[in-house]
């Protein structure tokens, strides 16, 4: 009991519990199955992408295209489904090629990194304006919405499954496998292990490319299925809808524990982050703030999570005594 | 079977400047512990990244693993035959379970995509604990244990890899005498079991206690293996200082005047303890013990990077509050680090635009506009008086060889007219002759009236220009020489562990003696 409270999810789940006390009395609107699903389906795509940003993170790395590469593979798949026949094929098919595009355009990113070594940030920023580019090149801006979807696609979106909404479902399974590799798997241990001590990870011989390779692809591979996500959710593609959310996406992850410096980090506390970051914007919809306002909130959380953090790592680092006096 | 387990014949290891190691060799025989003696710099730790296969030896090295040649190219060559190695900052992942820790090692590349069997992991680790007597749970968290206990984890999981040969890089550096003594008892357990260790300390009375042979290397030079019981301590540390390259002795009398500077009781947990001494006006003070002593620690404490528990410092007899190291420059005092490159200097900029830094606000004029005529004056008159080569204060800093560097360095803080100068290793990576002249420019500052304080772990170039000598040995002064009756003997007894305690009380009397004369 004493571990659980002493870990940083816990606090995290304190403070969503505290601000959902304050926001059912605010508004009596905010406490309803209605409301808390809606809230968690709309943020199915933010929460796929920190779980990948989650690993990235953990080896102590970024990526800051993750909006851009699933802008991308959404915009793919809009252009496909106009060739695509109305049955459950064309959703197997997209099923197939979103996640693979997204794993090919990761996988350049991780190359990058892991082969020439370039640092993250550079890489992820330069993939992020080339994608960016080519996105507004081959659709001049424009919005795509569903009257060219496949029927399939469109009904397969408004499934519910005992009312639950199919997104969330997709988000549980994601959860689910990232949390069996991270734990279960020896290249999930190698992503902890890196993040850990990377010095001593190249001195057992863990093969530290392919880790970085490897955490790459794969959340390219995540953001292939955020863009069926998202498709699902807006029912269109929208080339600019998820401008900006890569900061998002990296202030859920770093609110929800894992640290910044690397090593540190579960999927249950990004989960969370995502939760506690969709909870207050929801809260301050709900309570009618100017949209600038939360913005602003959400910057100062973020600010004050990374300051925390970086704090208690300083202090623990000041503890480590180099010397023994005599 | 050959008598030896593991031999290295002919390596040597030339970096850009300087021949590490010359033509070294090693030889370890099957269930000895072998321990690898030498001062710093001496290239053992150079010979054992080589074992390693972090450096690449020069051409000719041999390797030679139970009598069969191995080739030694990259990591993990010699772990996968067999040879663990136990870094003195251990390589252990502090956000892992202990168990995980041990499953962890050597053969990790072939493995990644295998799952993780909890079971099998658990017990393995099991095993290698209970083997070394150890109690250690393999759930809990490494960075939850003491350092004593991370030693064990990182033993573990050589016996965990059925390792025959484990090198120890200064395992007791970080541990109470309790934990060296059970440590003592895990080696000789591994050596029953057949497993050889190659031990690596400074700590000579643990030497003569735990090995049975050792090889010397001095200046990067192999200077013999010998049988530790038919070898005393005053030999040993004769064969390690005996040197090849050697400087003058400071002979000069130089006037000592007033007292400039002034710490007293300076405590800093876990680096510093009871520091207290004075730096006199024209007194070049050389402050030396072996890596790890806390000498850095301390002249970063002095100069406001790190703020001590306890202590005072007196600039002329005034005290001062050093809170950060722009304070101590306000003060008058430099710092002039270790790594000129990355610390010292902008290496992407003018010579000029360098020297300037440190006077920059004093150089503007009234439009705060820096005046560039007068900073091209100032940094022209240093190149002059400093003897830089090439004089070329346009140049940029990356250009100059490592002694012209240090000497822009040194024209840095000069133009900030320091009364107290720190440095730290001056002639780290310098050649030979760059260093004379680097030694007669830190003479010419303190006959200026400036206080100097040089940190070097190379006994003769503390020698050659220290008035006075403070020694450094776990935090705290242990001796207190003048130069007169200092000898590199002298120093290494006081910088070493265990060389006789009668020698020990005898700083402790001086030391007392210096401190009544103020």
């Amino acid at each position: 009991m004493k571990s659980l409270l002493r870990q940083k999810e816990f606090s995290i789940f304190a403070i969503i519990v505290v601000i959902s006390i304050i926001l059912s009395i605010v508004s009596p609107a905010f406490l309803t199955i209605g409301n808390l699903l809606d809230v968690v389906e709309g943020n199915v795509v933010m929460g796929i992408l920190a779980i990948g940003m989650t690993l990235i993170i953990i080896t102590s790395d970024i990526d800051v295209s993750v909006a851009a590469i699933t802008t991308a593979v959404a915009v793919s798949v809009g252009a496909l489904f106009s060739y695509l026949p109305d049955s459950w094929i064309s959703l197997a098919i997209i099923f197939l090629i979103a996640p693979v595009i997204g794993l090919l355009i990761g996988s350049v990113n991780g190359l990058l990194v892991s082969k020439i070594q370039i640092p993250a940030i550079v890489v992820t920023l330069g993939t992020l304006n080339i994608i960016n580019g080519l996105v507004l090149y081959f659709t001049n801006g424009r919005y795509l919405n569903s009257t060219n979807f496949p029927k399939s696609f469109l009904s397969f979106s408004n499934v519910e499954i005992f009312g639950i909404p199919i997104l969330i479902f997709i988000l549980v399974f994601v959860a689910i496998l990232t949390w069996y590799i991270l734990k279960h798997t020896f290249i999930g241990r190698s992503v902890m292990a890196i993040g850990g001590n990377q010095q001593s990870s190249i001195r057992v011989g863990i093969n530290y490319q392919k880790v970085k390779l490897f955490v790459f692809a794969y959340m390219g591979f995540l953001c292939g299925i955020a863009a069926i996500a998202q498709t699902a959710y807006t029912k269109a593609v929208d080339p600019n809808g998820l401008l900006g959310l890569e900061l998002t996406v990296i202030a859920a992850v770093v609110l929800g524990g894992t640290n910044i410096h690397g090593g540190r980090g579960t999927i249950h506390g990004t989960l969370l982050g995502v939760l506690l970051l969709a909870l207050i914007q929801n809260g301050m919809i709900l309570a009618r703030i100017d949209t600038f306002w939360q913005n602003v909130v959400t910057g100062a959380i973020i600010v004050f999570a990374v300051s925390y953090d970086h704090i208690s790592y300083k202090r623990q680092q000041e503890k480590l005594a180099k010397i023994e006096v005599a | 079977m050959s008598e030896f387990i593991l031999q290295m014949k002919n390596i040597s290891k030339t970096f850009p400047g300087v021949k590490a190691l010359d033509d070294v060799e090693l030889e370890v025989k099957h269930g000895e512990v072998h321990a690898l003696v030498g001062e710093n710099g001496a290239g053992k730790s150079t010979l054992i990244k080589i074992l390693a296969g972090i450096h690449k030896p020069d051409a000719g090295a041999q390797f030679f693993f139970e009598g069969n040649e191995i080739e030694i190219n990259k990591p993990n060559d010699a772990t996968m035959k067999g040879i663990s190695i136990i870094y003195q900052d251990l390589s252990l992942f502090p956000n892992l379970s202990v168990a995980e820790n041990i499953y962890i090692g050597q053969d990790s590349h072939k493995r990644s995509w295998n799952k993780m069997n909890w079971k099998k992991i658990k017990n393995k680790a099991e095993d290698a604990l209970n083997e070394l007597e150890s109690d250690i749970n393999p759930n809990s968290v490494v960075e939850q244990l003491s350092i004593a206990q991370q030693q064990l984890v990182e033993i573990a999981r050589a016996l965990a890899f059925d390792s025959k040969l484990i090198v120890m890089d200064e395992p007791t550096s970080s541990l109470s005498s309790d934990e060296v003594e059970k440590l003592y008892k895990v080696i000789n357990k591994l050596k029953k079991r057949g497993i050889s260790i190659i031990f690596i300390s400074h700590k000579l009375r643990e030497l003569f206690e735990v090995s049975n042979r050792f090889t010397v290397l001095r200046d990067g030079k192999f200077v013999g293996s010998y049988v530790a019981n038919q070898t005393t301590e005053q030999e040993l540390i004769k064969m390690m200082v005996g040197r090849s390259v050697t400087y003058e002795k400071n002979q000069s009398k130089t006037e000592v005047g007033e007292t400039i500077l002034n710490v007293s009781n300076f405590s800093k947990k876990g680096n510093f303890k009871d520091i207290s001494f004075d730096l006199r006006k024209g007194e070049i003070l050389g402050l030396t013990g072996l890596v790890g002593s806390g000498r850095t620690e301390l002249a970063q404490a002095i100069f406001g990077v790190s703020s001590p528990d306890t202590g005072s410092v007196k600039l002329f007899d005034k005290e001062i509050s050093i809170k950060n190291s722009e304070q101590a420059v306000k003060h008058g005092i430099a710092y002039i680090p270790e790594a000129r490159q990355t610390q010292g200097l902008v290496l992407e900029q003018s010579i000029v635009n360098n020297i300037s830094l440190p006077v920059i606000k004093k150089l503007r004029n009234k439009f705060k506009l820096i005046n560039r005529k007068k900073e091209v004056e100032i940094a022209d008159e240093y190149v002059k008086t400093l003897d830089v080569r090439p004089p070329l204060p346009e140049l940029n800093a990356e250009k100059f060889s490592g002694g012209n560097q240090q000497k822009v360095v040194i024209a840095k803080w000069l133009s900030a007219d320091p009364s107290v100068v720190i440095f730290d290793e001056p002639t780290n990576g310098i050649d030979i002759g760059a260093k004379t002249e680097i030694h007669k420019l830190i003479r010419r500052l303190a006959n200026d009236g400036i206080g100097v304080i040089v940190i070097s772990s190379e006994l003769p170039e503390i020698l050659a220009v220290s008035d006075r000598i403070l020694v450094m040995r776990k935090g705290r002064i242990s001796g207190d020489l003048g130069v007169q009756e200092a000898t590199q003997e002298k120093i290494m007894n006081y910088s070493l562990e265990g060389s006789g305690n009668v020698k020990t009380n005898q700083v402790a009397n001086h030391s007392d003696e210096v401190t009544q004369e103020v």
